[in-house]
C-alpha cells in the first residue's frame, strides 16, 4: 500500500531582485513520513518552508498540495493553509488569548466549531503536549518551551494533514530545548506527517526517515539519517555535519 | 471685500501671533530645562513642588490661566493688564511645564551604561551632564520641541479672547463687522496650517535624522 | 464659609451647570472622537492609496489648525453655507468630535501597528482570512494598548472644552467668566474653577488607570 504524496514542491525557484534563494528545489513529503531539512544559514531551507506552507508563493515551481497545484488551479489559500500546519521560530502566541483561547481560536474561525468542540479539542491537544495545567495561563506567563509546545499544539487543533516546523528550537537554551524535541519525537511516533528544519541531529537519527541537506537553495542529497551522518556523499554536506557534530 | 483683500487684513494679525508663539515658546524653553533639572536632580522637596507645577498645568485650561492673570492680577498689578502679555505668560509657563516633560523624558532615556562609562573614566557629575547628557537629550528632544511649538502657535489663538489683535482677532473682525462667514475662518485656518506644518515637520525630521546619525 | 468665596453660596449651582456641560462636551467628544479616529486608522493602515491621502489630509488639517477658528467656523461658517441651522452645543459637540477623531486616530494607529507582526503570520498559517485576523488578533489587542495614549487625549480634550465660550456655550469657563464679572471677585472666582479642573481631570485619570487595570492582559502593553 503506497501511502500518499501530501506536500510536494515541484523546481520551486525564489528570486530576490537579484538575488537567487531557492534554485530549482525538489521535495515530496508522503503521509506518515518525518523529513527533516538540515544546511548551513543563508542555504533557504527556512524561505523553502514558507513556500511550502504558503506563506510566500515561489518565483518560480509547483507547490502541489494532495495532488493539486496550489497556485495555478487559483486554490483557496486561507483554507488550504489550515491544512498545512506552521510552526514557527517565534511561538508567535496570540498575547490577548490564554493558552487554551490560543488553540480554540482556529477550530472556531476556520474550522467552524462550537465552542464546546473547540474546547475539547484544545484541551486535547493541551495534554498532547503535556500542559493541560497551564490551559488559562497568558503567553507572558510562559517559557519559551512552554510557549513552543503551545504553538505546535495549536497548529495540530487544526488536523493538519502535514506539520511544518522551522527550526522550533533555535530561540530556547538548551533546557527548554529537550521538552519540545520530546513532544515532537512522540509526535512523529504516532504517525504525524512532519517537515521539520532543524540542527537537532539526535532527534532526526530518533524518528526522522530522511534528512535532506540544502545548500545555496539547492538541495544537494537526501538519505536515511544514519547513513547521510556517517556516509555524506557531498564534500558540503560532509564539511557541514563535520562542524555540526564535531570531530566523531 | 474679496479673498485676497481679506488675506491681507488677516495678515495684519500675524506679528501677534507669531510674537505670542515665540515668546512663551523662549520663556518655555528656559524654564523647561530649568525645572527638568530640579525634577530630576534637586533635593526631594525641590524636585517635588517641580512636579506639582507641571501637574498644574496639566490639569488646567490654559485660557484659564490667561483669565487669572489679566483678569485677576490685572487689579493689581499693571503688567497683568496688558491682555498681550497676560496671554504670553500664561502661554509661557505652560510651556514650561511642558517642555520639562519633554526634557525629562529626554535625559532619561540616555542609557545607563553610558552614564557609568563616564563616571569609571573619572568624569564628574556636571561634566557628565555637559558632555554626555544634555547633547544626546537635546538631539531626542527635538521632535516634542517641535510638536511644542506647532502647539504654541495654535493655542496663540486663545488670546483673541482677552482682545489680542492676531490672526483669529482679525477673521472674527471680518465676520463681526463685514458679515463674512466662511471665508476669513478658511483664510485663518489655512494661514495657522501653513505656519505650524513647516516648522514642527523640520523639527520631527531633524530629529530622527540626527537620530540616526548617531543611533540614538 | 471660607472668607472670599461667599460667592459660591450664591453661585455655585451657576458654576455646577456650566461644569456638567464641560463634562458632557468631552464625553461626547471622546466617544464621538473614538469612533471617528478608528475609522480613520484603519483607513490609513489597510486602505488604498486614495484613502490614505483622504485621511491624512483630514488629520493634517484638524491638528494643524486651532481649535478655535475650528469652532468659528462651523458655527457661522457652515450654516451660511448650507443653511443648516444649528446650535452652539451641536455645532460645537460636531466640531470636538472632528477635532478629537483626527488626534485619536494617531494614537490607534499607532496602537495597531504595535501589534507583532509575527502573531498575524501565525494566524494566517491557521488560515485565518484578513478580516478574521483584524477581528480577533489584532483589534482586541491595539485597543488595550492604546489606553495609555488615549488618557493624554482625554485631558487636552477636557482643557478645550474651555474653547467653546467664543461660540457662546455656558460651559465651566464661560460661566467663570459670567461669575467674576457679576461679582468683581476674578481672583477667587477663575482659582475655584480652576481647582475644579483640575479635580475633575485627575479623578478622570485614576478612574482610567483603574479600569486599564482592569482590563490589562499580563504581558501586552505597558504600565500606565
Amino acid at each position: 500500500m503506497s501511502s500518499e504524496t501530501i506536500l510536494e514542491g515541484q523546481d520551486i525557484w525564489k528570486i530576490y531582485g537579484s538575488l537567487e534563494v531557492l534554485r530549482g528545489v525538489n521535495i515530496s513529503i508522503r503521509r506518515g513520513q518525518t523529513k527533516v531539512i538540515i544546511g548551513p544559514s543563508g542555504s533557504g531551507k527556512s524561505t523553502l518552508l514558507r513556500i511550502l506552507g504558503l506563506l510566500e508563493p515561489p518565483t518560480r515551481g509547483r507547490v502541489v498540495f494532495k495532488g493539486r497545484d496550489v497556485y495555478s488551479e487559483g486554490l483557496d489559500l486561507a483554507k488550504i493553509r489550515s491544512k498545512i500546519g506552521f510552526v514557527f521560530q517565534q511561538p508567535s502566541l496570540f498575547r490577548h488569548l490564554t493558552a487554551l483561547e490560543n488553540i480554540k481560536l482556529g477550530p472556531k474561525l476556520v474550522l467552524g466549531m462550537s465552542e464546546k468542540e473547540a474546547e475539547r479539542r484544545a484541551r486535547e491537544m493541551l495534554k498532547l503536549v503535556h500542559l493541560e495545567e497551564f490551559a488559562d495561563y497568558y503567553p507572558a506567563q510562559l517559557s519559551g518551551g512552554q510557549q513552543q509546545r503551545v504553538a505546535i499544539a495549536r497548529a495540530l487543533a487544526m488536523n493538519p494533514d502535514i506539520l511544518l516546523l522551522d527550526e522550533p528550537t533555535a530561540n530556547l537554551d538548551i533546557e527548554l530545548t529537550w521538552e519540545v524535541i520530546e513532544v515532537m519525537e512522540e509526535l512523529a511516533r504516532k504517525g504525524i506527517t512532519m517537515l521539520v528544519v532543524t540542527h537537532e541531529i539526535p532527534f532526526a537519527r530518533e524518528v526522522a526517515d530522511e534528512i535532506c541537506f540544502i545548500s545555496d537553495g539547492v538541495i544537494q542529497e537526501c538519505n536515511e539519517p544514519e547513513e547521510m551522518i556517517r556516509n555524506p556523499q557531498t564534500p558540503r554536506a560532509r564539511i557541514f555535519l563535520k562542524r555540526l557534530l564535531g570531530e566523531v | 471685500m474679496s479673498i485676497v483683500s481679506d488675506l491681507f487684513f488677516i495678515l495684519n494679525g500675524i506679528t501677534a501671533t507669531i510674537s505670542i508663539s515665540f515668546l512663551s515658546f523662549g520663556i518655555g524653553f528656559l524654564l523647561g530645562i530649568l525645572l527638568a533639572f530640579i525634577r530630576l536632580y534637586a533635593p526631594k522637596p525641590a524636585a517635588l513642588l517641580g512636579d506639582a507645577y507641571v501637574k498644574l498645568f496639566l490639569g488646567v485650561p490654559v485660557l484659564v490661566f490667561m483669565l487669572l492673570f489679566h483678569f485677576g492680577f490685572g487689579q493689581f498689578i499693571p503688567l497683568f493688564k496688558s491682555a498681550y502679555f497676560s496671554s504670553v505668560f500664561a502661554l509661557g509657563l505652560r510651556s514650561g511645564a511642558y517642555q520639562s516633560q519633554i526634557f525629562k523624558a529626554a535625559i532619561n532615556s540616555i542609557p545607563r551604561d553610558q552614564l557609568l562609562a563616564a563616571r569609571a573614566l573619572g568624569l564628574t557629575d556636571s561634566q557628565i551632564l555637559r558632555h554626555v547628557v544634555l547633547p544626546q537629550a537635546f538631539i531626542v528632544a527635538l521632535p516634542g520641541l517641535g510638536s511644542e511649538i506647532a502647539l504654541l502657535i495654535k493655542d496663540s489663538a486663545y488670546a483673541f479672547i482677552l482682545g489680542v489683535l492676531d490672526i483669529t482677532k482679525y477673521a472674527d473682525i471680518l465676520r463681526a463687522a463685514y458679515r463674512e462667514f466662511v471665508t476669513p475662518y478658511v483664510l485663518a485656518a489655512m494661514l495657522y496650517i501653513v505656519l505650524t506644518f513647516p516648522i514642527a515637520n523640520y523639527l520631527d525630521k531633524l530629529g530622527s535624522r540626527l537620530k540616526k546619525k548617531y543611533a540614538l | 464659609m471660607i472668607p472670599g468665596l461667599e460667592f459660591l453660596e450664591e453661585w455655585y449651582s451657576f458654576i455646577l451647570r456650566g461644569f456638567l456641560i464641560t463634562v458632557e462636551m468631552t464625553s461626547i467628544g471622546l466617544a464621538g472622537g473614538f469612533v471617528l479616529g478608528s475609522l480613520l486608522a484603519l483607513g490609513d493602515v489597510y486602505g488604498g492609496r486614495l484613502v490614505r491621502v483622504i485621511v491624512n489630509s483630514y488629520v493634517e488639517f484638524f491638528r494643524g489648525s486651532p481649535l478655535i477658528i475650528q469652532l468659528l467656523f462651523f458655527y457661522y461658517g457652515v450654516p451660511a453655507i448650507t443653511g443648516v441651522k444649528w446650535s452652539a452645543y451641536t455645532a460645537g459637540a460636531i466640531t470636538l468630535i472632528l477635532n478629537s477623531g483626527a488626534y485619536q486616530k494617531g494614537y490607534i494607529k499607532g496602537a495597531i501597528e504595535g501589534v507583532p507582526k509575527d502573531q498575524i503570520v501565525a494566524a494566517q498559517a491557521l488560515g485565518l482570512t484578513n478580516w478574521q485576523i483584524l477581528r480577533h488578533i489584532v483589534l482586541p489587542q491595539a485597543y488595550r494598548i492604546v489606553i495609555p495614549a488615549w488618557t493624554n487625549e482625554l485631558v487636552a480634550l477636557g482643557k478645550s472644552t474651555s474653547a467653546l465660550l467664543i461660540i457662546g456655550v455656558g460651559e465651566l469657563t464661560s460661566a467663570a467668566m459670567t461669575v467674576s464679572a457679576l461679582t468683581f471677585k476674578p481672583l477667587e472666582v477663575y482659582t475655584v474653577i480652576a481647582i475644579l479642573y483640575f479635580t475633575w481631570l485627575y479623578s478622570s485619570l485614576k478612574i482610567t488607570e483603574l479600569v486599564y487595570k482592569k482590563v490589562r492582559i499580563p504581558g501586552l502593553g505597558e504600565e500606565i
